[in-house]
């Protein structure tokens, strides 16, 4: 694959752009970008946020029209004006948010809006059904064509997207972030896929921050940084080292040493915890046991649906009706509402920003101080001044500049929305803070940030539980570390003890999941 | 562990500011309350000369208090996500437990003539009426989960059939009192005034800034702005969303329930009747002063704005002779005008924000 250097022009590539600027009112998003991509490859584009790399992709999808350069399909020049029109040159793209009509089942997502019909406008359901099977067949995931899309795991919600893209026969595949909400069992899957469908000749672009995987699947890499492209490697010249400092613009720095942990005494302790899955059908969670020492970073690792949210969930007090035994401070507790979890001392970072965590009417300050600084009210009255030099404070100490405190939340990047939600948990003192995949689709960088910020809370005595789908994160992050498997712990090791081969042969010791688990 | 953090995804130090044009436009399209009222009351003041003199002025505040009033209960509830169709009910109920209380006064168990409460006590029980309305309409939502639209549809019903119920349909006459029962006074509450300024705007003034403060000044108006914007991330920050919920209702039928009183009060009688669909005035009136529907977003000095451009619409047109039909046409124009513009409003803002910020959208 690697014969076609960006020097040869040899073939018409697939999709070409040149001198590709867009600008907004007040910012330049790209300042004259040059890329290609070929049929039968995988191109990876790496990026900061911020880097522009979504503009590039809003533009080849027809989201945005650039404000000058080139875009070529086949050669040809091309203007696309919209998403539609794009997808009538078979560009597909499938968002880092999951564009699917829960309501609605699986070949009903896959036609939607490209609805085969009769003469008289009647949607021909049988053949919609037959060309749907066809499409999931090419992704070896024959899922029932009349499932609820709500009901499937998110795993197989990517599926579906991919399906929706195949079905309309797309030749230009792009991918923004596709393994954000996957875990590394299911990434494995998607990975399989895509090499099938490059071997059946269609070009993927395939935008991702995580390095292991870009590294495992891309063969043409290309790097933006500040709306220019940074570098540009085929595979045998790329490393990790190469991507993180192209991205950053700084050498690759290590954000861990391999000191050993103090062994202080258990804040919380969590005894025989069981909990059924909302149909009833099996347990989400049996018989967990494992504690939390002070100062301690704990890792949760493993499958999507093998029980980490729920887990977290039950110990912050959003899932009553768990059975067992959770102690804090040797003092048994009741965790039935999050209110009353937060009293005790127990705060949650979801997992969904968006859904869960953010409240986007509200400024950044008013996001972090939203239930009402303890420190800060007199009674039922909010001091304003003294939240204001609260909120600054702490917001320095994750690198959150204060200019932005005034803003919409939703106006910041993954990252920064993440430390703001970390932040409204921290500000409420807690004993036990408790993230749900902490950096799910936030930059390398504030990955770092983030990473390093909970280190340093650990070490002034905060115990943290966190969950997360990659293992090398695990490894940096956390002390020690649980393996979570449909529900059941499989490993509880201290992370020096423990590999990444390990993780990966924990949580698949349980027998993979079939056709029959939805 | 290394000290050193990558500042990536940080805004950069400068931080480019806003032209000072484009902040006024925003500033007025945001004030756009205020400035429709501003207009509105221009031109009327142009086509009519008594349109601004300080009695048609009186008249009109006069006026517009009663929606006022509603208007401002109801923004809370409109922020929290949700609405409350039953404020019309609320008043005509509370008007006409006044209106019990002055004529027929209380039989208790065993006495031979009725008691007579006095003025004041009426005035809180009327008060206490809505307030269970509200109350009701709240630990439905909070605690039965029914959604606001059918539990405030139904208490709409509920707190109008019982209006008629309370003199099985009949109006209540004479609420001035009788001097002989100790229960004069109740018509103060409509047409008494102090410093010149009539006791309804005294009221509206009163609520309307006790609102403001518990809007921008308290925990609960904070808990209030974050439930309408995100309901799931309120309950998981450890926000009573129940509770929160359950009060915001509670504030929304007292406010009915006073300007029910005072409806009762400025007419001397209580009539069964009074407040049909005022709920929907209210709700224009919350909407044309910025307060999104959809909840999260809003303020109670734009419902007070609101109110005032629907009443000085109102009270305009009829000075200028136009159709009472035209009227309400022009005033359904006026609020999907206003609709229209807080489109734009979102729009608008989302365009000017700084360059750094836009761009790091992922």
């Amino acid at each position: 694959m690697s014969v076609h250097g960006s020097q040869t022009v040899s073939s018409a590539a697939a999709i070409e752009v040149s001198g590709l600027v867009k600008r907004y009112p007040g910012a330049v998003a790209l300042k004259g970008v040059d890329f290609r991509a070929d049929y039968g490859e995988i191109a990876v584009v790496m990026g900061e946020n911020g880097a522009g790399k979504s503009t590039l992709m809003k533009i080849l999808a027809g989201v945005e029209t650039p404000t000058s350069g080139e875009v070529r399909i086949d050669g040809r020049t091309v203007r696309l004006r919209s998403v539609r029109d794009a997808e009538s040159r078979g560009i597909a793209m499938v968002h880092q948010e999951l564009n699917l009509l829960p309501n609605l089942s699986v070949t009903d997502n896959i036609f939607a809006g490209h609805e085969i019909r009769h003469a008289y406008g009647w949607v021909r359901r049988r053949v919609e059904e037959q060309r749907g099977r066809e499409a999931l067949e090419i992704l070896h995931h024959p899922l029932p064509p009349e499932q609820l899309v709500g009901s499937l795991p998110l795993g197989h919600q990517q599926i579906v997207e991919l399906a929706r893209a195949i079905a309309r026969r797309s030749k230009i595949l792009i991918l923004d972030e596709p393994t954000s909400t996957l875990s590394s069992a299911e990434v494995e899957i998607l990975f399989q896929v895509l090499d099938r469908l490059r071997r059946s000749g269609v070009c993927i672009i395939y935008i991702s921050h995580r390095l292991r995987e870009v590294l495992e699947i891309g063969e043409r890499f290309t790097v933006l940084r500040d709306g220019c492209i940074a570098g540009r490697a085929d595979r045998r010249h790329v490393d990790e080292s190469w991507l993180v400092e192209q991205m950053t613009g700084r050498p690759a720095l290590r954000t861990r040493s391999g000191s050993a942990p103090q062994q202080h005494r258990a804040v919380l302790s969590v005894a025989g915890l069981s909990l059924c899955s909302a149909s009833g059908a099996r347990r989400a969670l049996s018989d967990v046991t494992f504690s939390l020492h002070r100062g301690e970073v704990l890792g949760v690792y493993g499958l999507l649906g093998a029980g980490r949210t729920e887990l977290l969930e039950c110990l912050s007090g959003a899932r009553p009706g768990f059975t067992g035994r959770v102690c804090l401070e040797g003092v048994s507790v009741r965790l039935d509402t999050v209110a009353g979890a937060l009293r005790k001392g127990i705060a949650l970072v979801p997992e969904d920003r968006k859904r869960d965590g953010l409240v986007p009417e509200l400024s950044v300050r008013e996001n972090i101080a939203l239930l009402g600084l303890r420190e800060c009210c007199a009674g039922p009255w909010l001091l304003a001044k003294k939240e204001r030099r609260t909120v600054e404070a702490w917001a320095s100490r994750v690198n959150l500049n204060p200019a932005c405190l005034d803003l919409p939340i939703s106006a910041l990047s993954g990252g920064n929305q993440q430390k703001a939600i970390l932040l409204r948990c921290l500000l409420c003192r807690p004993r036990v803070l408790l993230l749900d995949e902490p950096t799910r689709g936030i930059d390398v960088g504030a990955k770092a940030e983030i990473a390093a910020l909970l280190r340093s809370l650990a070490a002034e005595g905060l115990s943290v539980l966190f969950t997360t789908s990659e293992p090398e994160e695990l490894l940096q992050i956390a002390d020690r570390c649980l393996v979570l498997s449909r529900g059941v712990i499989t490993r509880d090791r201290v992370v020096s003890e423990i590999s990444e081969e390990e993780l990966y042969i924990a949580d698949s010791e349980k027998p993979e999941r079939t056709g029959t688990d939805w | 562990m290394s000290t050193q953090v990558i500042p990536a995804g940080g805004p950069p130090e400068s931080v480019p500011g806003r032209s000072p044009g484009r902040s006024i436009a925003s500033g007025l399209l945001r004030a756009r309350a205020l400035v429709a009222l501003v207009l509105v009351a221009g031109v009327f003041s142009l086509l009519t000369p008594d349109f601004l003199t300080a009695n048609n002025l009186s008249i009109l505040t006069r006026h517009v208090s009663i929606n006022a009033l509603l208007a401002v209960g109801m923004t809370f509830v409109v922020i929290g996500g949700g609405i409350d169709l039953s404020v019309g009910s609320i008043a005509g109920f509370s008007g006409m437990v006044a209106g019990l209380l002055i004529t027929h006064g209380i039989l208790i168990g065993g006495m031979a003539h009725p008691w007579y409460p006095s003025a004041w006590l009426v005035i809180l029980a009327a008060l206490a009426a809505g307030a269970l309305v509200g109350a009701i309409n709240g630990v439905l939502i909070a605690k039965f989960r029914v959604a606001p639209f059918i539990a405030t549809l139904g208490t709409l019903y509920i707190a109008r059939g019982a209006a008629l119920l309370v003199s099985n349909g009949r109006t209540f006459p004479g609420l001035a009192g009788d001097a002989a029962r100790h229960n004069t006074g109740f018509p103060l509450l409509g047409d008494g005034t102090w410093l010149s300024i009539a006791a309804p705007i005294w009221m509206m003034v009163i609520i309307a800034l006790v609102a403001h403060v518990l809007a921008t000044r308290t925990v609960f108006g904070r808990h209030v702005y974050a439930l309408g914007g995100n309901e799931r991330a309120a309950v998981l920050s450890g926000i009573l969303t129940g509770r929160v919920k359950f009060f915001s209702y509670l504030f929304s039928g007292i406010c009915a329930a006073l300007a029910g009183a005072i409806i009762a009060a400025q007419l001397e009688a209580a009539h069964p009747a009074t407040g049909e669909s005022f709920e929907l005035t209210a709700i224009a009136a919350v909407v044309l002063g910025g307060t999104s529907l959809a909840g999260g977003r809003g303020s109670i000095f734009g419902s007070l704005a609101g109110a005032f451009v629907i009443g000085v619409l109102a009270d305009g047109l009829v000075m200028l002779g136009v159709s009472e039909f035209w009227q309400i046409v022009i005033k359904g124009l006026v609020i999907v005008l206003a609709v229209i513009l807080d489109q734009a409003q979102s729009g608008f803002q989302a365009r000017f924000l700084p360059g750094w910020v836009r761009e790091t959208g992922n």
